[in-house]
């Protein structure tokens, strides 16, 4: 009889030792900091700039702590999904502004206008802010904005007697040409096949040529591809002539390799985001430009995204972490000059007009990309179109395919994933 | 049955409660629940939507459900016969009496210890066009290098050289128990005869290691129809989605964009499928053993 009852005693404490990290946590105590949780996807160079906010924020002030636990790009959303539909999503998240939709409607996103100042707000430039408003409601604070930008390696340009920057299309196939036949280097290193990443490159590149010409990628009800007309032909047909007739753009470059061979030195013109930027400053030996992406096929129109913090919903929703984490937030975006180390540019008046952000070198000259900057279509399909684009487009572009019958597979594509939402 | 003080069936049941708890909990209810959700319209944050057989029949006409499909059926033909013979042909090294067998033994299933993701990691960046090993070799031969994973012609073949280097040696472990099973008096009697090497390999081995080769070809096919971290760890299913695999199709749909039903009518089609080929296996070659 004994020994059963030390049994199931033991049972019940094994037991209760199983279940107790599921309990819920006890709100801060009036004693010490209150501790906030926040999950961050930033990895490699971006990642070294974030964390040591993080660190500074936390030494700023005794008031709040904030712990960061970072997570692989990879697997981020799929984790924060699983956390939000679990209810133990941490008290602040990092979301792009493209992915806002696919959690708005689910309702696990908490409306942040009763919680921020008008005073704090305003500070903020409009198009990145109103972004993050859906429906009327504010449902994140944008932290950043990282458009593509266009690098030049200055070294190869003067061999090949460029002086400027290429502004038009054709200025820029003909000083590609020129360093290719003056130096033996790549013209231009537009990455276009799947490595580490997609070719996204090419995306982000063609929603920009599209929306240069005045085209968009979707209509305006988001109902269907809009991009089957000759703005989408001119931009396909750009990128594919790079490669194939000029042949000044490498065939088959992944994205790390045109990383790589920028930074070597290998080729003249790089497009990227701009947090591209403190990676390659870093590179000994390298003098490049950083300049909003040129207005090659007609207006200055950007592929851009940004990162906004978020407050989940939670269960129990306690205001003094609300409260905390606005206070997180308000830290952040008021001293993103720190971020905008990592090349990122800053959504705060105050921050773009400071001494900071000014004394660094190249992030004012593309800031201004970010009045040209493209909305990302507000559809929960955008994610799937944005992915799948990438992979027509590669296959289009290695291949050099008749560029009407690409465009037709590409519409015909996106149709059919928007009409699965 | 009743022998008086025999708890067995009693003990029997409590000492397998806490792997049958967590057997039903993360493996039976999860099976179920994915059969349930297969109906519906599901982003896993909101309500689920009945949809009927909507998800089955959008999977029939969806083209890259088809070759994502023929590409896993691809890398099953592509690895399971060379992971077979391979695996032999290194049981019958390390059972040999080579003083090096002790060695071999040891490299051959090394990689097997590894994580995929390192294995995949590694392979990548070896055969990375501009600055892998590989290339760079070629180069210093004054060749070109090869697209190894960034041309359609090459990738799937490039993952299942990486693939052979890692699993065979698995294979090998079972063949290698299996030749040890095969009792030495019929080898000896073969060598009065005056057989040699390779008709005893012939005429001994191989037939009497057919239940080790059955075992070797559905454990593989069933591997290899589950192919997917080599694939997105090393291409990403790239080139231009090239190779890309049903369980990476699969990965994406559900957590790349959320779309649950889908994703799991297409698990479901592929168990299926796996269950089918494993049945016809059983079927048409296990049977006659006995």
């Amino acid at each position: 009889m004994r020994k059963r009852l030390i049994a199931i005693i033991a049972l019940v404490v094994a037991g209760a030792m199983l279940f107790a990290s599921a309990a819920p946590e006890k709100s801060a105590g009036k004693e010490g900091p209150i501790e906030l949780k926040f999950w961050s996807l930033f990895t490699g160079g971006d990642g070294e700039f974030f964390n040591a906010m993080i660190d500074e924020f936390n030494a700023s002030q005794d008031e709040i702590h904030m712990t960061n636990d970072m997570v692989r790009f990879d697997d981020y959303y799929t984790r924060l999904t699983t956390a939000l539909a679990a209810g133990t999503a941490p008290d602040v998240i990092v979301l792009h502004q493209a992915r806002l939709i696919n959690y708005v409607p689910s309702g696990v996103l908490l409306p942040l206008d009763d919680y921020v100042s008008e005073e704090m707000l305003s500070d903020f430039q409009t198009a990145p802010l109103e972004a993050c408003r859906m429906d009327g409601n504010l449902y994140a604070i944008p932290f950043d904005v990282h458009p593509i930008v266009m690098y030049s390696n200055k070294a190869l340009l003067d061999a090949a007697g460029v002086t400027e920057i290429p502004e038009t299309a054709e200025e820029f196939l003909a000083a590609a040409k020129a360093v290719k036949e003056a130096t033996g280097e790549w013209g231009s290193l537009i990455d276009n096949t799947t490595g580490t990443y997609k070719a996204y490159t090419l995306t982000r590149l063609f929603v920009s040529l599209v929306n240069q010409q005045g085209g968009s990628m979707l209509t305006e009800d988001l109902s269907a591809a809009a991009f089957n007309n000759e703005y989408g032909y001119n931009a396909l047909v750009g990128l594919q002539m790079l490669v194939n007739e000029a042949g000044v753009n490498p065939n088959e470059l992944d994205y790390d390799a045109a990383m790589n061979m920028f930074k070597l030195g290998e080729g003249a013109f790089y497009f990227n985001g701009v947090w591209a930027t403190g990676t390659l400053e870093q590179t000994d030996g390298l003098e490049f430009v950083a300049s909003p992406l040129p207005p090659f096929m007609g207006k200055s129109a950007a592929w851009t995204d940004s990162h906004t913090f978020a407050i989940p919903v939670q269960k129990n929703q306690d205001p003094v972490k609300v409260e905390a984490a606005i206070k997180f937030i308000d830290w952040m975006t008021e001293n993103a000059h720190l971020w905008a180390k990592a090349g990122n540019i800053p959504t705060r008046t105050s921050v773009l007009e400071g001494e900071e952000f000014n004394a660094l070198p190249y992030r004012a000259d593309y800031a201004a990309a970010v009045s040209s900057v493209i909305a990302n279509p507000p559809t929960a399909a955008w994610g799937e179109i944005y992915e799948t684009l990438s992979d027509l487009l590669e296959s289009a572009v290695t291949h050099n395919e008749d560029p009407q019958t690409a465009l037709d597979g590409m519409e015909a594509t996106v149709n059919e994933i928007i009409s699965h939402y | 049955m009743a022998i008086p003080g025999n708890k067995d069936i009693r003990d029997g049941i409590l000492f397998s409660l806490p792997f049958m708890i967590v057997f039903a909990l993360f493996m039976i209810y999860p099976l179920i629940f994915g059969l349930y959700i297969s109906f519906f319209k599901w982003d896993i944050l909101g309500t689920p939507s009945f949809l009927g057989l909507q998800n089955y029949a959008d999977l029939l006409a969806d083209e890259k459900f088809w070759s994502s499909l023929w590409h896993t059926v691809q890398f099953v033909l592509m690895t399971t016969p060379v992971l077979l013979v391979l695996g032999f042909l290194m049981a019958l090294l390390v059972t040999s009496k080579s003083p090096l067998r002790g060695i071999m033994e040891t490299c051959f299933f090394v990689p097997y210890i590894f994580s995929m993701t390192v294995v995949a990691t590694l392979w990548a960046w070896i055969m990375q066009k501009d600055f892998g090993i590989i290339n760079q070799v070629l180069n210093i031969l004054g060749r070109d290098g090869v697209s190894w994973l960034t041309s359609e012609k090459n990738a799937m073949w490039s993952i299942s050289v990486a693939t052979y280097w890692w699993t065979a040696g698995f294979n090998m472990v079972l063949f290698t128990a299996g030749i040890k099973q095969i009792s030495k008096e019929i080898y000896e009697s073969a060598t009065v005869d005056g057989a040699g090497m390779l008709q005893q390999v012939i005429h001994i081995t191989i037939p009497l290691l057919k239940p080790t080769t059955i075992l070797c070809l559905i454990l593989q096919i069933i591997a290899s129809f589950n192919v997917f971290g080599q694939v997105y760890v090393m291409t990403g299913g790239g080139p231009a989605g090239s190779t890309r695999v049903l369980v990476q199709y699969i990965y994406e749909t559900g957590f790349n964009y959320f779309r649950m039903g889908y994703s799991a009518a297409m698990s479901y089609v592929l168990f299926v499928i796996i269950m089918a080929v494993s049945v016809l296996q059983y079927v048409f070659l296990g049977r006659r053993e006995d």
